[in-house]
C-alpha cells in the first residue's frame, strides 16, 4: 500500500503543482481554513471577557464557519476556477497570438463562415488546445502563462466570494439557530447565560460549554461535528 | 426503468443544449499587451501570500457588514460578533501572510537546481542546498520550478500554522477582540455607537 506521505515528497509536489498553481491555492486554502478555525474556537473558549450567551453564538458560529468555509471554498472556488480553465482550454478566451496560431491550423470559425458539420472549432465546448499535436512544441509557451494567470485570478475571485460572502451568511444563520437552542437547554439545566456586561465578565470554561452541549440527547440534535 | 430513461434523456438534452449555447457564444480575444502581461505576471508571481492578503482585505469590508446585519441575534451578540470577526481577520491575515511569504522565500535556500550548486561546496552544504529540490526537476521550466517552490513553501507554512495558530493567532485574536469590545463599550457610553 502506498504511504500517504509519498505524495508530500518534493518530486510528487513538483509533478502535481508545477503546471497547476490554481489548484495548489485551493488545496492549501482548505487546509489553512481548517487549522485557522480550530485555533479560533480555542480563542473564543479561552476568552473570559465573552459572556456565556455570546459564546453560545460564537462557538457554533466558528464551527459552522469552518464547515461551510471548507465546503464552499472547495466546491465554489474549484467551480469558478474550472470555468476559467475551460474558457482558456477551449480557446473561448484567448490571446491574439494564440488566435493567429489557431488560424494557421484552420481551427477558427471566421465571422459569417459556414460551420463544417462535426468539425470542432476553437471556442467549442469539446475543443482542447492542450490536445493539439504540436501543443508541446509550438503552443505551450504562449498558452501556459495566460492560462495560469486566468486560473489564479478566477481562483481568487471564487475564494473571495466563498469566504467573504457565502460562508458568513450561512454560518450566521446556523449559529443563530444554535444559540437559541443552547439557551433553551441552558435555562433547563440552570446554567447562567444572561447578558452580563462584557467588562468584567463571568468566567465560563470550554469544559462548561462542552458539558452543556453533551447534556443534550444526541438523537434530538443536529449537532455539527468538526 | 422507463422513468429513469426519461430523466437520463432529459439531462443529456440539457447538457447538449448547454454545449450548443457555449459553442455559439462569441470568443473573446485579449489584444492589449498590458493586460496580457499583467495576467501572465499574476499567474507567475501571485501565490498563497497574495491570496491570503486579498482575502483579508476584502473580508474586512464584507464580513463585519454581514455580521452587523444579522438580525437573527440580539444587538449585543452582534457587536461581539463584529468585534471578533474584525479581530480574526486582522490576526489571521497578518500571521497567514507573513508565514506563507517567509516560508516561500526560505524554501529557495533548500531547493537549488542541481546545476547551480557550487562544485566546491562541502557535502553537507550540498545536501542542504538541494534538500527540497525535486529529483524529477526539469531545469528548463523555470516557471514550473517557481510554482513548485510556492507550493512547497505554502505546505511548510501550513505545518507551522498548526502551532502558530494556537500560539499567535488565537491569543492575538483574543486581545484584539477585547480591545474592540472595550472600544465599543466606551463609545456606547458616550453615545457615539448606535
Amino acid at each position: 500500500m502506498k504511504s500517504p506521505f509519498r505524495s508530500l515528497t518534493p518530486s510528487a509536489i513538483y509533478a502535481k503543482y508545477r503546471n497547476d498553481p490554481g489548484n495548489m491555492l485551493v488545496h492549501t486554502g482548505v487546509i489553512g481554513w481548517i487549522l485557522s478555525s480550530a485555533a479560533q474556537i480555542f480563542a473564543i473558549a479561552i476568552n473570559d471577557k465573552i459572556s456565556p450567551k455570546e459564546k453560545m453564538f460564537l462557538i457554533p458560529q466558528e464551527m459552522a464557519d469552518a464547515v461551510v468555509n471548507c465546503l464552499s471554498f472547495y466546491t465554489f472556488t474549484s467551480g469558478v476556477k474550472f470555468i476559467g480553465k475551460k474558457l482558456t482550454q477551449t480557446g473561448k478566451l484567448r490571446t491574439a497570438e494564440l488566435t493567429e496560431l489557431l488560424k494557421e491550423r484552420n481551427l477558427v470559425l471566421e465571422k459569417g463562415a459556414e460551420r463544417v458539420k462535426d468539425k470542432v472549432y476553437a471556442g467549442d465546448w469539446n475543443f482542447n488546445i492542450t490536445k493539439l499535436d504540436d501543443y508541446k512544441s509550438k503552443i505551450e509557451d504562449i498558452y501556459k502563462p495566460f492560462n495560469n494567470g486566468v486560473e489564479v485570478i478566477t481562483g481568487l475571485i471564487g475564494s473571495v466570494i466563498s469566504s467573504n460572502l457565502i460562508t458568513p451568511i450561512f454560518r450566521n444563520h446556523y449559529a443563530a439557530y444554535k444559540q437559541k437552542d443552547l439557551i433553551k437547554h441552558a435555562d433547563k439545566k440552570g446554567i447562567p447565560v444572561e447578558n452580563t456586561p462584557n467588562l468584567p465578565a463571568q468566567k465560563v470554561s470550554f469544559a462548561d460549554y462542552q458539558k452543556l452541549i453533551y447534556s443534550r440527547p444526541f438523537n434530538k440534535s443536529g449537532n455539527m461535528k468538526v | 426503468m422507463g422513468r429513469n430513461m426519461v430523466s437520463v434523456n432529459f439531462i443529456s438534452s440539457i447538457g447538449n443544449s448547454f454545449k450548443s449555447a457555449y459553442n455559439h457564444m462569441p470568443s473573446v480575444v485579449v489584444q492589449k499587451d498590458k493586460v496580457l502581461n499583467k495576467v501572465a505576471y499574476i499567474g507567475r508571481k501571485w501565490t498563497s501570500p497574495q491570496q491570503r492578503l486579498i482575502q483579508g482585505a476584502t473580508a474586512i469590508f464584507m464580513q463585519p457588514y454581514i455580521d452587523w446585519h444579522n438580525k437573527k441575534v440580539d444587538e449585543k451578540t452582534r457587536k461581539v460578533s463584529v468585534a471578533r470577526t474584525c479581530a480574526k481577520i486582522i490576526a489571521g491575515t497578518t500571521t497567514g501572510f507573513f508565514l506563507r511569504y517567509g516560508f516561500i522565500k526560505g524554501i529557495k535556500a533548500f531547493s537549488r537546481p542541481f546545476s547551480q550548486v557550487p562544485k566546491d561546496a562541502k557535502p553537507f552544504a550540498k545536501k542542504m542546498m538541494t534538500f527540497l529540490t525535486p529529483k524529477n526537476l526539469d531545469e528548463k521550466d523555470l516557471d514550473g520550478f517557481q510554482q513548485y517552490r510556492n507550493a512547497m513553501g505554502t505546505i511548510w507554512s501550513l505545518v507551522a500554522m498548526v502551532f502558530t495558530n494556537f500560539l499567535i493567532d488565537a491569543p492575538f485574536t483574543k486581545i484584539l477582540t477585547n480591545k474592540f469590545i472595550s472600544f465599543q463599550n466606551k463609545h456606547e457610553v458616550k453615545g457615539d455607537v448606535k
